[in-house]
């Protein structure tokens, strides 16, 4: 500690500070600022007002000013205590030489509505003069348990935001802001981390129904415990001043700096070790074995035996009989209730972050080191990230100061599992056979001859080998760095320049051993798939600031400035199924001719913007942004485009005093309208032909793209309407927050679908118009706060967005996202956006009975909608209990409508190992089979047919309408039984306060989609609402150690 | 204000102006988005090499061939599960990538390299891309009936339908003809430059690429002579009098070599290295075995337990339940071991040097049997007492081209009494050489399924072929359902096409299939079903 006064003592010299100014016939204020609990408040601010004079209370709540004899001249102050998290109190005081008193009890107020936050560009606005919805989540509030990404900490806290979490390490997941605007672009809001813009795009785009590994995104780096707050920005509104790259709304991250400590060095320090297991797993049937048609027999797993290819459970009854199995000739056939279970470990997370900090009024600095260490709930599967985060601010003589960032993150990833068909971990658990005993093949995965060891020789590979012998690795390198200068001409008026980078590379090595079924051709010794990623983003802005008082009553804060935003993605691959010698990866010892790829895009964005804003009288604001973007990825004639934006904010308890009382104290009224676009994907306005490194023998391979490109694109636009009204009841006791939107984005670079005969799939057009109507809400109350120290703060967000496809082409009402197994996921013409489109079972037109041939159910003769993946609503609930040194939290995040289509189910009744198969053969295979109710289609007669189980679960295949769920869940996202140390523990420690927490996250789900998660992600791409094989989101609890500075 | 303000003031507007300038006139932005990736112009010979890939991968590779047509035309049964087998996964959404991948892959790149062979002049470049055209428009038009041609590929033209309009298959047809015999025409008069080594099918031989769009002219021409036998007689006649000839030998034959490096690799030996779910059909095993057939043992290959059957080769039923089929698997024979790639996820079958063997587009064997069904119809200038000459030729090549070479077991299977040729040259209902002839094609036809499937449904041969016991429907499919992308973006259009052919479903038949009592080898409605779009 005393190294670093040291350290910033002599770093102030070099820098040519001035010494520190000594007081000398001076007043002194002292006090303590406590709760109304009487628990001492550390580093609450303390300043008289207008006379840049303050400081923070230490460890125990006690603070201490000076103030010079000059300024000290029995004059009346103003001095006021705040802390983050509690109401601000002031109080009078007699200014005179000698030694004042003066304690402050601050009200708890969990609701914020007029703080300062961070707004568009990093201006740091007051609340109350807001036109626009920001919603700002503390370092506290995200950190109250441990998630793997950062994102999905905000789960269930910000109204109006959708996550999707991902079960696996690392893996993406999915956020939307305010509902999705565009049919084409990935619909992410843009996240800015200290000024610099970082991209929540899939490592190579991530995974999908039909396969593919889930390597996350980069966002998922950053190391929760070095962020401040997360300020999110919902919508165009709010986020104008960013411009085409706003459209989706803006998640501002903020990571900690050091305080004006006098000196002082403060600790920080965070551990966390959390278990988790997998929340939801299938519910199997444990009465059939492998087989189908009731019989197996095991010869070589391949189709040499009695149905042994078969992956299916519709064989024999299990009850002890003897059966040539894999395991040997002749073993008991039975029943093995945990196979599946078994396979998951309890996985084990731990997190630490140290941290110190510390500064004087002219310098401050704080450096963090991170470790998080996850063991995954997966055999072998581990993910290794070590964050270090260095910040310093400096102010250079009167006009100057300097800051700057830098996060540094390294990431580990070993056997991230695979999704979807073919490579998902659960993809093999919807086949398992019920009789397969895991234990012989968890104990070894090859045969004495070296040839591989499974149960099925045809379909699967044995589980264990997947995750021990087929290394998938990534490493990347995550470099976040911002600097910026500011130039303080007066009082009123600076200049700052703002340049960042944010770099990333990563290898991919997706390795697979010899006889991976999916992957390694079975003439050669394995294969691979490497990729070399990288991706670096640029951006300066040079901003003029003006903040004045233009009269007593008439404040103006204006900016005016220009920014460039330059990126670059790089990506090369190297692909093969065969490699000569077994183990070695390395494109040297490919057999065959590896496939090589390779890409770079760059765009860049050139801009200028300026905003002003007057207030007036303190409770009338008005604002206006304006913004112009050139993008390098339009034509030269559409490629400068202007956004303006309005606003305006209302406070009425101040302009009509007479309507604040002791049951409202504080109300806001709120309104604006912004335009926001988005450009064009690089390189969209040139047909290209593409070239294949695979060569024809010898001869090289050309072929003409299939999308026609557009030379006359235009940007998209995003015209939104808000209006929001902010309310404080009780003096601070409850509080409500919402809003009202209305946006509508048009112009929408659409890759069109067009007839493939014309010899195109797709060609990218403006067209299009998709709405989203919303409201949503964040409502704070304190129901209960006693003189003990006993408090309840309850709080709840809502939100409920309407999207709506209002056009999108002439003579096109349906727009296809994706899909897979014959069912689309479709924006349609008056419908929501994200229509599931499939097959519904074949009915009789007259009384809807189902059509049935042979006693089973039939496909309908066409597709139809069969739900729609948008929740009615969304919403969090988060009760908080704080008694003295205790608290308990619970957040339970709601989830309400949308429709799934589960792949897994589908596949799982197919497979005959889901519980739900067990109907018509609880007696025996095929006893007492299954009458189903119908009309016979070529008799017109009831059905009298009856068919097996197996029949008629397999019938069901590519009938989508059986498969969709309701996707409706609650869960209890956040459980936290939270200690504090006595306070002076924390002081030996140079810190205020230490406190140790048990956390829990996902223990309990309740939901109607069987067998599966209901929350999945494996993308963040548009192609949501479409279910197969997604590892759970993991149940997870454990104990987690704090010390705050 | 003071004037150290107004100077600071303008100083900072001085600034601010230049930044915004320099960000607004970056004439670097249009320059930066120029794709570093792929070129905006290509040649032809490489897009060529991929045309034909492309093209021959599909139609004779393990989708569309392998995963449809085998199991339609019921020459290969599927014994794990047979999905496909019942028709249950050949919907248009599951067959929609067969219908569409021509269009955007193929055909589009062949009317660039046609467009770029026309602007040189050169008809060594455009001859062949026609030909290939024509070749890949067979599939599409004998799949599904009418399908977009005359407006179709015009995409990215100015003008150019993004939603074509459908045409007749009779119109189809008469285009097929038109331009393979231009392109005979244009490619008799010589070449420029060539595509030379470009063309993986012939190294850039226009002889051979006329003799090959004859040969082609001729299956269009006999394909349609249940419904339309003036047009196929005047077709078949311009076919053999075109310059360049037809076939002559199996060294004509058009077929794609495989390099057979891991990379591109004979489509069902690169299926069959992880997929075992294949079995010959026991409608073929038994038209084989009854013959004693040398080709047997190259087709198939014999059961494990040798007891099963006599000489060790047996089939199993199509269109089975997923349990019944699965009992076949160890119990029927395997696709012929020239289309196994050695090592395998079931096992060692075959040699990876059956990586490399070719796919024949269309044969010698099979322009024999239409001549020799011409001469027994007294069609394209020919005469009945020609028939058998040409029948025992077709035998002949195909036994050869599998590898049969022993003069001696060539001429004991001619003299198998199924096999001798039993033609009465009436050509018409009852002459039992016409049967002969279209059972013995469909038989050499193996490998083609698009081919031997679209034949059955001309000629009701062999009369074996009906939908199996588990078949979501009671006929054996008499097309495939239409794209459910077309059916998506070019919805009016194709609804015109099924207003005019009928409803988009597997009974439905096309326009060369209306007349199926015609064929003088018909056997029986219960056989030759469709359900006429009911």
């Amino acid at each position: 500690m005393r190294q670093l006064r040291r350290f910033l003592a002599v770093a102030c010299a070099v820098l040519g500070l001035p010494a520190l100014a000594f007081a000398q016939q001076t007043a002194t204020i002292t006090g303590q600022v406590t709760s109304v609990g009487g628990l001492p408040l550390a580093s609450a601010q303390v300043y008289l007002v207008g006379m840049n004079i303050g400081g923070l209370t230490q460890s125990d709540g006690t603070y201490s000013l000076t103030v010079p004899a000059a300024q000290a001249t029995g004059q009346q102050a103003t001095i006021t205590a705040r802390l983050i998290g509690y109401k601000q109190d002031s109080a009078r005081i007699t200014l005179a030489a000698g030694h004042i008193t003066q304690d402050f009890r601050l009200t708890s107020s969990p609701v914020q509505l007029q703080e300062v936050v961070v707004t568009a560009l990093g201006q740091v606005q007051k609340k109350s003069q807001l036109g626009t919805a920001v919603q700002e989540v503390s370092s506290e509030q995200l950190n109250s348990t441990h998630a793997q990404n950062v994102i999905n900490q905000l789960d269930g806290k910000v109204a109006g935001v959708t996550i999707t979490g991902a079960g696996t390490q690392g893996g993406s997941t999915h956020i939307v802001i305010r509902g999705s605007n565009s049919v084409n672009g990935d619909n992410q809001p843009l996240f800015i981390v200290d000024g610099v813009p970082a991209s929540n795009t899939d490592i190579l785009g991530g995974g999908s129904a039909n396969g593919g590994h889930d390597f996350g995104s980069v966002i998922s780096d950053l190391n929760p415990d070095d962020i401040a707050t997360i300020t999110v920005l919902k919508g165009p509104n709010a986020a104008a001043l960013y411009g085409s790259r706003a459209a989706n709304g803006v998640v501002l991250i903020t990571t900690k700096h050091g305080a004006a400590t006098g000196g002082q060095i403060q600790t920080q320090l965070s551990t966390s070790l959390t278990w988790d297991k997998p929340s939801i797993l299938p519910k199997y049937q444990n009465e059939y074995g492998q087989g189908a048609g009731g019989m197996f027999k095991f010869v070589d797993g391949a189709g040499g035996g009695i149905q042994d290819f078969n992956d299916q459970s519709y064989g024999p009854r299990l009850s002890g009989q003897l059966i040539d199995q894999f395991t040997g000739a002749q073993q008991p056939w039975v029943a093995h209730p945990n196979n599946v279970y078994s396979y998951f470990n309890t996985g084990q997370t731990f997190d630490g972050t140290l941290a110190f900090s510390g500064g004087t009024d002219r310098a401050n600095a704080r450096i963090s080191l991170g470790a998080q260490n996850v063991n995954g709930y997966i055999p072998n599967n581990t993910f290794r990230k070590l964050t270090g985060s260095l910040s310093g601010a400096v102010k250079v003589g009167q006009h100057l100061s300097a800051n700057a960032n830098i996060q540094v993150i390294n990431n580990k990833g070993h056997n991230q599992p695979g999704v979807g068909y073919n490579t998902g971990v659960l993809e093999q658990f919807i086949w398992f056979g019920r009789q397969v005993d895991l234990a012989p093949l968890k104990a070894r995965q090859y045969q004495a001859d070296g040839s591989l060891f499974n149960w099925n020789y045809n379909f699967h590979n044995n589980p264990y080998y997947l995750q021990y012998d087929n290394p998938i690795t990534t490493d990347r390198n995550n470099v976040i760095a911002s600097a910026s200068a500011t130039w303080q001409f007066n009082d009123w008026l600076n200049a700052s320049l703002v340049s960042g980078v944010n770099s990333w590379n990563e290898p991919v090595n997706e390795n697979f051993a010899q006889g991976n079924i999916n992957y390694a051709d079975p003439n050669y010794d394995g294969g691979f798939n490497l990729y070399q990623l990288s991706n670096t983003e640029q951006n300066s802005r040079l901003t003029l600031n003006a903040d004045r008082d233009l009269t007593s009553r008439l404040a103006l804060n204006a900016s005016a400035g220009a920014a460039r935003d330059y990126s670059e993605y790089s990506e090369k691959s190297q692909r093969t199924a065969g490699i000569s010698v077994p183990g070695i990866y390395n494109v040297s010892n490919a057999a065959i001719t590896p496939t090589l790829g390779q890409d770079l895009r760059r765009q860049q964005i050139n801009s200028v913007y300026g905003s002003a804003s007057l207030t007036w009288d303190n409770w009338w604001t008005v604002e206006g942004t304006a913004r112009n973007d050139w993008s390098s990825t339009l034509p030269k004639a559409t490629n400068s485009y202007f956004y303006p934006s309005f606003n305006t904010s209302i406070i009425l308890t101040n302009a009509l005093p007479g309507l604040k009382s002791n049951v409202l104290s504080y109300l806001k009224l709120r309104g604006g309208i912004a335009r926001v676009g988005a450009a064009a994907d690089p390189y969209s306005l040139l047909t290209t032909y593409n070239g294949q490194s695979d060569k024809f023998g010898s001869l090289p391979q050309y072929t003409l793209s299939n999308n026609i490109a557009n030379a006359n694109l235009k940007p998209e636009l995003t015209t939104s309407t808000e209006v929001g009204a902010e309310m404080e009841f009780f003096n601070g006791r409850g509080s409500l927050d919402m809003s009202w939107y209305n946006k509508s984005t048009k112009n929408q670079v659409i890759n069109l679908t067009v007839a493939p005969s014309s010899g195109f799939s797709q060609t990218a057009i403006n067209a299009g118009e998709i709405q989203n109507k919303g409201i949503e809400a964040l409502v704070t109350v304190v129901p209960v706060q006693l003189a003990s120290g006993f408090q309840w703060t309850s709080t709840f967000n809502f939100a409920r967005n309407k999207s709506k496809v209002v056009s999108l082409y002439r003579g096109l009402d349906r727009y296809r996202l994706g899909g897979a197994w014959s069912l689309d996921n479709e924006a349609r013409v008056g419908e929501s956006y994200g229509d599931l489109y499939g097959y519904a079972l074949r009915r009789d037109s007259a009384t809807g009975e189902l059509l049935l041939r042979g006693g089973l159910p039939q496909k309908a003769k066409t597709r139809t909608v069969l739900g729609n993946i948008q929740p009615d609503w969304v919403g969090g609930w988060n009760n908080e209990f704080r008694y003295k040194n205790v608290s308990l939290s619970a957040l339970l995040d709601i989830h309400r409508g949308g429709s799934v289509f589960s792949i897994s189910n589908m596949f799982g009744q197919y497979s005959g190992v889901f519980r739900e198969t067990l109907r018509g053969r609880e007696n025996d295979w095929d006893d007492p089979g299954i009458v189903l109710k119908g009309i016979d289609q070529s008799t017109g007669a009831a059905n009298a047919t009856r068919v097996t189980a197996e029949q008629y679960f397999q019938s069901l295949f590519e009938i989508h309408e059986p498969f969709i769920y309701d996707d409706s869940y609650i869960k209890l996202r956040e459980l936290r039984v939270g200690f504090n140390f006595p306070q002076r523990w924390a002081g030996y420690l140079h810190a205020s306060s230490a406190s140790i927490a048990f956390v829990g996250r996902n223990l309990w789900t309740h939901t109607k989609l069987p067998n599966i998660d209901p929350e999945f992600s494996y993308t963040t791409g548009n192609v949501q609402g479409m279910e197969f094989a997604a590892l759970p989101n993991p149940k997870s609890f454990g104990v987690n150690l704090r010390i705050t500075p | 204000m003071t004037m150290k303000t107004i100077r600071l003031a303008t100083t900072v507007t001085a600034g601010f102006a230049l930044a915004a300038t320099v960000a607004a006139c970056n004439t670097d932005l249009t320059g930066l988005n120029q794709d570093p990736n792929n070129p905006t112009d290509a040649p032809a010979g490489a897009l060529f090499t991929n045309a034909v890939n492309s093209a021959v991968g599909r139609w004779l590779g393990g989708g569309y061939s392998l995963r449809a047509t085998e199991f339609t035309s019921q020459q290969i049964a599927e014994a794990q599960y047979p999905d496909e087998d019942r028709y249950a996964r050949l919907q248009g959404s599951d067959t929609d990538g067969w219908f569409t991948g021509p269009y955007t892959n193929d055909l589009e790149d062949l009317r660039k390299i046609i467009a770029k062979g026309q602007a040189t002049k050169d008809a060594g470049v455009y001859g062949p891309a026609m030909v290939m055209q024509s070749w890949d428009f067979g599939y599409l038009t004998d799949t599904w009936g009418d399908v977009p041609y005359t407006d179709a590929l015009m995409g990215d033209s100015t003008g150019g339908s993004l939603a074509p309009k459908y045409d007749t298959q009779k119109s189809i047809y008469t285009g097929l003809f038109t331009a393979l015999s231009n392109a005979v025409k244009a490619m008799s008069g010589g070449q420029v430059n060539g595509l030379a080594g470009a063309d993986p099918l012939y190294g850039g031989d226009l002889g051979e690429w006329e003799k090959f769009a004859n040969s082609l002219h001729a299956r269009y021409a006999m394909r349609i002579v249940n419904v339309d036998p003036a047009t196929a007689d005047k077709e078949l006649k311009a076919a053999f009098s075109a310059p360049g000839g037809v076939f002559t030998s199996n060294a004509d034959n058009a077929l794609l070599a495989w390099p057979g490096d891991g990379v591109n690799d004979n489509p069902w030996a690169d299926n069959f290295k992880t997929r075992d779910d294949h079995r010959m059909s026991k409608v073929l095993m038994d038209i084989l075995v009854a013959n004693k057939d040398p080709r047997t043992g190259i087709f198939a290959q014999p059961v494990a337990d040798s007891s099963l059957y006599p000489g060790g080769y047996g089939g199993m039923p199509n269109g089975l339940s997923t349990s019944a089929a699965g009992t076949y698997l160890a119990v029927a024979s395997r696709p012929g071991a020239i289309f196994w790639p050695g090592n395998t996820s079931a096992g060692f079958y075959g040699s990876a040097a059956n990586l490399a063997t070719p796919s024949y587009l269309m044969t010698y064997a099979e322009l024999s049997f239409i001549k020799a069904e011409a001469a027994e119809r007294s069609m394209g200038g020919l005469s009945p007492s020609q028939a058998k000459g040409f029948y025992n030729d077709a035998i002949t090549a195909s036994l050869e081209q599998w590898g049969v070479t022993d003069p001696a077991a060539i001429s004991a299977f001619l003299a198998q009494p199924g096999i001798v040729f039993q033609g009465n040259g009436s050509g018409g209902a009852g002459d039992p050489g016409l049967k002969q002839i279209a059972l013995q094609k469909w038989v050499a036809l193996f490998t083609d399924g698009g081919q031997a499937w679209f034949e059955w449904r001309r000629t009701c041969q062999p009369s074996a072929v009906v939908a199996g016991p588990a078949a979501t429907i009671s006929f054996v499919p008499r097309r495939y359902e239409y794209s459910t992308t077309e059916g998506t973006v070019n919805e009016a259009n194709l609804d015109a096409a099924i207003a005019d052919q009928g409803p988009d479903n597997f009974g439905t038949r096309v326009w060369w299939d209306t007349k199926p009592t015609v064929a003088p080898t018909y056997v029986s409605a219960s056989v030759c079903a469709g359900n006429n779009g009911k």
